[in-house]
Formats: C-alpha cells, sequence, structure tokens
C-alpha cells in the first residue's frame, strides 16, 4: 500500500512540477521583448494589416485569456500551429526528433562506453604516463569550444581531404536518384560520423573524468582489500568488483543526459546542418514563435521529470536503503 | 589473413572504404544548378512566407504581372503582354495578359487575376490587401483582358498592386471556400500545408525533403521560354535548381569553394573575400543594393527636437570613415534617404553637411551652427585662437545642461557594421561635448523601445530590401504614422510635406511625380529625422567550373533572370 503511495506522491509531484513550467514559459514568453508579428512581417506592412494579423494570431485577446486557451489547448493534444512555419507544432517536432535523438544518442551512449573503459585503466593505473595522458586528454576535450572543434573537423576532414560531407544529414544528389535503401543508411550514416565525433569527443573527457575519480574512491573500499586477500586475479578485481560499482553514477549521469539530449546542441546543429530540434529551439525562441518555443520547452521538461521520476522508482526499488 | 583475425578492423575499412565509394558516386548533374541557401525555408505557402530565403523558392514559381528590368529598373510587361492602358481620367486601367500557362498544363487566364484579388480582399492579406486597396473593382472582359477600376488616380498602382504574385484560382478556389468559413480565415489559410505550389514561373517544386533540400524543375509551359525581354533571350537553359541549406556561411563557402554549391544566395562578409579571390573557380560580384542604413533621432523631445542640433550632428559624422574602416569600401556613404542606386528617384542635389570637408572644419561648422542657436559649452570645442579642443559642459539654449543621449544600436553578434558605427559616432559627440552612450541592445527590445513605445533619443537602423518605388518616404514621415508600431519611428510632423507625400501618390505623371520626391528628399535633409549613413554592397559568390551568364541587378545576382540566363559551361 505504501508502494503504491509512494508512486502516487511522485505522479502527483511531477504533474503539479510540469504545470509550474507550463505557466511559467508561458508568462517568460510574453514577458520577453518584441513580439511574433514584427518578424513575420514585412517592415512595410501597415497598422492596419499589423493589426489583422494579430487578430489572426489570437494575440489581441487580454493575456489570462491567452492563458487559458493555452491549458486547455494543451489538455485537449492541441500544441497549436508555429506562428512561423503555420504548421502544426506537433508535426514540426516530431519530424525533428529522430535527427537528435540519432546524433545525440549514440554521442552520448559512445562516449559513456568510451568514457567508462578509458576512465577505469586510468584509475587503475593511477600516476603512470598512460593515467597523465588520459587526464590531461579529458580535460582537453572537456573544455574544448565546440564551434571551433566542429568547424576544424569540417575543415580537416570534409575539406582538405573529402572524407566526410560538408554537414546536412543526406546527400540531395542520391536521394533525388532514387537510390537504394542500403545507399541511403550508408548515407545517413556517412553523415552521421563528423558531428558524432564532435560530440563523442566533447562528452568522452567528462565521462572519463567522472569513471576515474568515482574508480578512485572504490579502489579504497574495504571490500577490494578483501578481493584482493582471497587472491583474485587483478583483471577480475579491476573490472568485476571495482569497475561495476565505480560505473553507477556514470550511469546515472548518462541517463540524464539522454534526457537532455532531446533538447540537441544547437551549435553543433547548426555548424553541422543537422535538422534536429536544437536547431529549432533557438530558431523559435529568436523568433518569439511562441506555440513551438513552449512546445519544445515542454518537451525538455516532460521527458526530465519522466526521467527523474524512472530513477527516483529505481533507486527506491535497488536500493535498500531508501524505504517508502 | 589479418583481417580475418581482426574481423572488426575489417569491417570498419569495409565501412570507410564504402564511404569513400559513395562520396565519389554523388551524382553530378550536368544541367542541375545547386545553390546554398542559408537557411531552410519557413513556408511554402504564399500567403505565410515572408522571410528572404521562402521568397527566393517561390518568386521562381509565382508571377507578377510586371517586373523590373534588371538593367533600368523601369516595370515591364511579364505575365501582362503590354503596357498597361489608362483612360483619361486615370481610373479605370486595361490590361493584356499573355498565353501562359500553369507548372501542370491548365491555362492561365484573367480569371486567375480576378480571384487573387478576390483572395487579397477576402482575407485582408498582408502584404498585398493594403496594395491593393486601391482597387475598387476589376473584371476580365475575356481570357486575356483585365479591365481595373480605381477609386482614384494612383502612382503606386503599378509599381505595387501589378508586382503581386498572381496565384491560380484551380490550386486555391476549395481551400478559399473552407477557409471562409472558419473564425479566423487568414489563420487558416496561412496553416494550409502547400507542397507543390502551382504556378507560372520558370521553376516548380519537384521534391522537398524537410531540413535537407529543395529540388525544383524546369517548368515545361513557362511563357517566357525563348522570348527575348529587356535584351534577355530567356531559358532557362538548365534542367534543375537544387537548393541545399547550410547552417552557417564558413561551411557553405567552403562547400562552393570545393565546387559542391555553384553559388551560394546569400551576402557574403567581406572579411571572406581576400581567400575567394585566391580561388581560381570563384567568381566575386558586388552590386549596390536598395537599401539604407540610418541613424534616427526622437523628434518627439527635446533636444533632439531642435532642428539645428540634428543638422549639427549630421556635420559631425564622417560617413568617409565608416565607408573604409567599417565597411572596407565595399559600400557606398549616404546622403538622402532613397539610395543613389536607385538612380531615377535619387536627388543628388540635398544638403550633404560637410561630407568631404576635414574634420577640423565639420567641426567649426557644427559648432557655429550650435553657437548661433544658443548652445554654450563649459570648454568649447573650438578655442579663441580656432584651434580645435576636446569640449566639455554642453548645455541647451536655455542654459539648462545637456542630459544623457542614448544611442541604441543592435548588438555586434547582430551586425557588426550597425554597432560599431554606433561606438564611432559616440565618439565624434562626445568631442563635441554631448553626453553621449551608444548602447547595444537586442534586436527586438529596439525595435520594441523605438517603434512600439518611442522611449529614446535616438537610434540606428536599417532596411535591408527597400522597395524600388520610393513611396517609402510617406510611410517614414507621414505625420498620421506616427503612432505606436507606425512607421514615423522619429515623430516627425511636417504638414507640408504630408500633402506633397499624399500628392505624389496620386501623380500618374511619373516625370511630375520625380519632382515631387525630389522635393521630399530636399526636406527630409534640410530637417533630418533620419541621417542615412551608408548603403553597404551586396556581395555574393559563384562557382564558375559549371555555369556562366549570371545576371547582374540592384541586390544583386540572386534573382530569376540570372536562374533564366545561366547556361552550363
Amino acid at each position: 500500500m505504501r508502494k503504491y503511495k509512494f508512486i502516487f506522491t511522485k505522479f502527483a509531484e511531477i504533474f503539479i512540477i510540469f504545470f509550474i513550467i507550463m505557466t511559467a514559459l508561458f508568462f517568460l514568453f510574453r514577458l520577453s521583448p518584441g513580439d511574433p508579428v514584427s518578424k513575420l512581417v514585412d517592415p512595410m506592412l501597415t497598422p492596419e494589416d499589423t493589426r489583422h494579423m494579430i487578430e489572426q494570431l489570437g494575440l489581441d485577446k487580454p493575456v489570462y485569456i491567452q492563458y487559458l486557451i493555452y491549458v486547455k489547448d494543451f489538455f485537449t493534444g492541441n500544441f497549436g500551429h508555429s506562428f512561423h512555419y503555420g504548421a502544426p507544432v506537433s508535426d514540426i517536432i516530431f519530424s525533428r526528433l529522430p535527427c537528435t535523438v540519432l546524433l545525440f544518442t549514440s554521442s552520448t551512449v559512445l562516449a559513456a562506453f568510451a568514457g567508462i573503459f578509458l576512465g577505469k585503466i586510468a584509475a587503475w593505473r593511477k600516476g603512470s604516463c598512460l593515467d597523465n595522458f588520459l587526464s590531461i586528454s579529458a580535460l582537453a576535450c572537456h573544455t574544448l569550444f565546440i564551434p571551433w572543434f566542429a568547424l576544424l573537423l569540417l575543415w580537416g576532414f570534409a575539406y582538405k581531404i573529402g572524407w566526410f560531407p560538408l554537414g546536412g544529414i543526406i546527400s540531395p544528389e542520391l536521394w533525388i536518384d532514387n537510390s537504394s535503401l542500403m545507399v541511403k543508411i550508408l548515407d545517413v550514416i556517412h553523415h552521421l560520423l563528423l558531428p558524432l565525433a564532435t560530440l563523442f569527443v566533447i562528452h568522452l573527457g567528462s565521462y572519463l573524468l567522472l569513471m576515474r575519480s568515482s574508480m578512485l574512491g572504490v579502489l579504497r573500499e574495504d571490500y577490494i582489500l578483501t578481493a584482493r586477500a582471497k587472491g583474485l586475479s587483478e583483471k577480475v578485481i579491476r573490472n568485476r568488483h571495482a569497475a561495476r560499482n565505480a560505473a553507477l553514477p556514470v550511469i546515472t549521469s548518462v541517463g540524464l543526459s539522454l534526457a537532455f539530449s532531446i533538447n540537441g546542441g544547437a551549435l553543433t546543429e547548426q555548424i553541422f546542418t543537422w535538422p534536429g530540434i536544437g536547431r529549432e529551439l533557438i530558431f523559435a525562441v529568436s523568433n518569439n514563435d511562441y506555440p513551438l518555443a513552449q512546445a519544445c520547452f515542454l518537451l525538455i521538461a516532460a521527458v526530465v521529470l519522466v526521467a527523474n521520476l524512472i530513477v527516483d522508482l529505481l533507486y527506491a526499488y535497488l536500493d535498500p536503503r531508501i524505504r517508502y | 589473413m589479418r583481417f580475418v583475425k581482426h574481423p572488426k578492423l575489417a569491417a570498419c575499412l569495409c565501412a570507410a572504404v564504402l564511404m569513400c565509394i559513395l562520396s565519389c558516386q554523388k551524382a553530378q548533374k550536368s544541367l542541375t544548378v545547386r545553390i546554398g541557401l542559408p537557411q531552410e525555408p519557413k513556408s511554402l505557402n504564399i500567403w505565410l512566407a515572408s522571410d528572404a530565403n521562402s521568397r527566393k523558392i517561390l518568386d521562381l514559381i509565382y508571377q507578377p504581372l510586371y517586373t523590373r528590368d534588371p538593367a533600368t529598373l523601369e516595370l515591364i510587361p511579364w505575365l501582362a503582354s503590354e503596357q498597361p492602358v489608362f483612360s483619361s481620367d486615370k481610373l479605370t486601367c486595361t490590361i493584356k495578359l499573355k498565353k501562359a500557362k500553369w507548372s501542370d498544363g491548365s491555362g492561365f487566364t484573367a480569371r486567375d487575376v480576378v480571384f487573387t484579388r478576390k483572395m487579397f480582399f477576402d482575407f485582408k492579406i498582408p502584404r498585398y490587401y493594403s496594395k491593393w486597396k486601391v482597387v475598387k473593382d476589376l473584371q476580365a472582359p475575356d481570357d486575356h483582358t483585365l479591365v481595373f477600376h480605381l477609386k482614384h488616380p494612383s502612382a503606386i498602382f503599378l509599381s505595387r498592386a501589378l508586382t503581386a504574385p498572381i496565384v491560380s484560382e484551380k490550386e486555391w478556389k476549395a481551400v478559399a471556400q473552407k477557409a471562409l468559413k472558419t473564425e479566423k480565415p487568414l489563420r487558416f489559410i496561412q496553416d494550409y500545408a502547400v507542397e507543390k505550389p502551382l504556378g507560372t514561373g520558370p521553376f516548380s517544386i519537384f521534391e522537398y525533403k524537410r531540413g535537407s533540400y529543395i529540388y525544383m524543375k524546369k517548368n515545361p509551359w513557362f511563357f517566357a521560354s525563348g522570348e527575348t525581354i529587356a535584351g534577355h533571350r530567356l531559358g532557362p537553359y538548365l534542367d534543375n535548381i537544387l537548393f541545399k541549406f547550410f547552417g552557417t556561411s564558413d561551411v557553405a563557402i567552403l562547400a562552393l569553394k570545393k565546387g559542391e554549391i555553384d553559388f551560394y544566395w546569400w551576402e557574403i562578409q567581406p572579411g571572406y573575400i581576400k581567400d575567394l579571390k585566391n580561388q581560381n573557380n570563384i567568381k566575386i560580384f558586388f552590386n549596390k543594393k536598395s537599401a539604407l542604413y540610418y541613424m534616427g533621432f526622437n523628434v518627439r523631445k527635446p533636444p533632439f527636437s531642435d532642428r539645428t542640433l540634428r543638422q549639427a550632428i549630421a556635420m559631425l559624422i564622417n560617413k568617409e570613415f565608416i565607408l573604409t574602416r567599417i565597411l572596407q569600401n565595399y559600400g557606398t556613404p549616404m546622403h538622402s534617404i532613397v539610395p543613389s542606386g536607385n538612380s531615377f528617384w535619387y536627388n543628388p542635389d540635398v544638403e550633404k553637411y560637410g561630407y568631404g570637408k576635414p574634420y577640423d572644419l565639420r567641426i567649426k561648422e557644427a559648432y557655429n551652427r550650435l553657437r548661433a542657436a544658443g548652445y554654450t559649452w563649459q570648454i568649447p570645442p573650438v578655442d579663441s585662437d580656432g584651434n580645435i579642443v576636446k569640449a566639455e559642459g554642453m548645455k541647451l539654449p536655455s542654459g539648462d545642461p545637456m542630459g544623457k543621449i542614448v544611442i541604441l544600436t543592435p548588438p555586434a553578434d547582430y551586425d557588426p557594421k550597425r554597432a560599431f558605427a554606433g561606438t564611432m559616432i559616440q565618439e565624434w559627440l562626445r568631442n563635441m561635448g554631448m553626453p553621449v552612450f551608444a548602447r547595444p541592445m537586442s534586436f527586438n527590445s529596439l525595435i520594441d523601445a523605438v517603434k512600439g513605445k518611442h522611449q529614446f533619443d535616438a537610434f540606428i537602423l536599417g532596411y535591408g530590401r527597400l522597395n524600388l518605388d520610393p513611396d517609402y518616404l510617406r510611410a517614414f514621415f507621414y505625420s498620421a504614422n506616427d503612432r505606436p508600431r507606425g512607421w514615423n519611428m522619429s515623430g516627425y510632423k511636417n504638414p507640408y510635406f504630408d500633402r506633397i507625400a499624399d500628392e505624389q501618390r496620386r501623380l500618374t505623371d511619373v516625370y511630375a511625380r520625380r519632382r515631387l520626391i525630389m522635393e521630399m528628399q530636399k526636406i527630409l535633409m534640410r530637417d533630418v529625422p533620419y541621417i542615412p549613413l551608408y548603403n553597404p554592397k551586396i556581395i555574393e559568390a559563384v562557382c564558375t567550373d559549371r555555369f556562366s551568364g549570371w545576371v547582374e541587378q540592384v541586390n544583386g545576382i540572386g534573382n530569376i533572370w540570372s536562374l533564366c540566363m545561366i547556361r552550363p559551361e
């Protein structure tokens, strides 16, 4: 019974937080300077035309009425139409979401695996040349300026050497030619590699450092000493006893990163012309496209809240110290 | 054998080889011109599309009755077959149409134009409704004749109304009927998804893959194909256009240098020129823009309600410096609100306020003007020996110290030229003893302060694409437009100016109208509610490997003429 009460309380918390975020978003956008009409119309539009546009966009109504319509629409599954594109917001988001998920999920997961593996080695050989090299490299990766690094990769590997395309997600020439499915898949992978490499390098540093520090903490634990006393091999101690426990905080961090990854990296997407949601979000905010920006932020909020809920529930289930 | 021992390595190598093959296999369509765009068009719905990138695509599809000759900028028949014939009272205008077809092969008739007008009126479509309000009635006595009945004689009827794009009744009739039954009809048609617009232009959409490309094919029914118009025998001489989108100019320039695109349809910043000039396969075009970058004053309140002060500031602004240091000589200084490239309407005889004079002389002249108007200084800018010194403590004619003056500018990341110009003007005016501060602020906030709330002293703004018809002079400075969101941002009021601004709109004699437009420019440069600063050149680049024959005009080579004229090398 207490278990169900705990779950119910968590759901209620999530709902209240979501509603607060939803309300805050609505008013924050209206408080920001400028108005969407000035971005939608050409400079020579007459005040009469402008007024007509405002009426059609529903921005002539008092803010509280707009808010009530917004809440009602949201709970009836209507996210509205983008002011800028004139298309349903849900269509825009769901057309961009797969690209972002593909790029950011793959880069986060790959970087996490590599980070855990290299962090483990660095911690195990603490003080060695390899540890110094990995730690310094990880710090360098972690502090890289993304636009500079991404442009450098593009310049070197796409422009100078010509191994990769200069951005985008597909080569139009191949798709227009009605190439086979396999060629199209390979084409997407071909376009994915360079942005993936950028994000991989950026994420790798933080995961490696986190894993190294976690592993160093675990190696000081008594059960590691016990394992050694039992005569277990170094490899078994490192991989089975130390690394598995040390990886827990990294995995938690990866889980939350995955949730945040749907907002993408606007800069990476912009430089690689990757048609993801991060670019749309920035574009919507800078153009006062209220419906699209609100929906993007709400989606991020929803995913992060759900991820937190799952983590809370899992912890409660897995960790015996947590009681309902 | 080593690969068998290392299957992962073998797989990686195979993938790399495949990718190399893929990149080599990319089809090189000899008659497909590949054009880079800085951003994806927002919509293919003509009623919604107002951004530059959508217009680039739609201008190749939807065509107007009249268009501009690229060399002379005169209006010439396009879908119309001849110049309009006006009745003696100038209230009726008859236009004959060419025999043209829509891109699906159906016939274009006068009924489509009547329908287009109905769309403008039924939905009060922004941009077009206000231009067509002068049309009282429009009749189509036969398939190729139009008779316009006007409410009053109008000078801008031809340049504004008849240059509007014409849509197909077949494409829009059902949508319009459905929309009119809704609560928000305009919103309905603007939100209507258009995948393949029906037009009479040289190209039509074949495929649009969101986020990646737009592929256009030659319209086999293009009415001007093979005709000689404005001295150009029009094609198109290519089969397809492939528009690719680029997130940043840096990447687009790399694609241009590499030959992955034939033209980057966007302005190139001067910083790229040196690099591009070193490329053998790149040609750079420099053309005049129909643009205006200016400093505006709030003339509703002191201190800028005083014309003498505004004139003195105009005298102190060194446009040559702005041109050489900020524009790196890729532009022209502006002396009138109408750009000099718009040669028919430009008045070269307006007051130029110290242009070409040395700095010392400018300061002395500004000082003399201000002193004569009652301004005083604790330390004047010209000492008793006639030497220029740094002035301090400027006082208004009332004897009060001049309060802090703020010049609002867009931030440097939005437009470095305007931001730097603001800083330079700040320094020049401080040398005169004025407590001036240039304050960059977000573009939205700037527009809100200047256009919405009128809470400002001075600002620096610009119009990147001014209409070639100078009726905007009326819009910018007409007394009735001094209201929140109105276009008279300075709050300029001059009954005489209003009168001739109204009069020029009614004149159908183009030379009589020109005289009034010249007079309006003179008045404005005497009263200086705006100080025109500069007009940057539009810099564009093409890859010369595959196509030649780009047509240059005011506003650059990115135009329908170029795409009807370029041919394979």
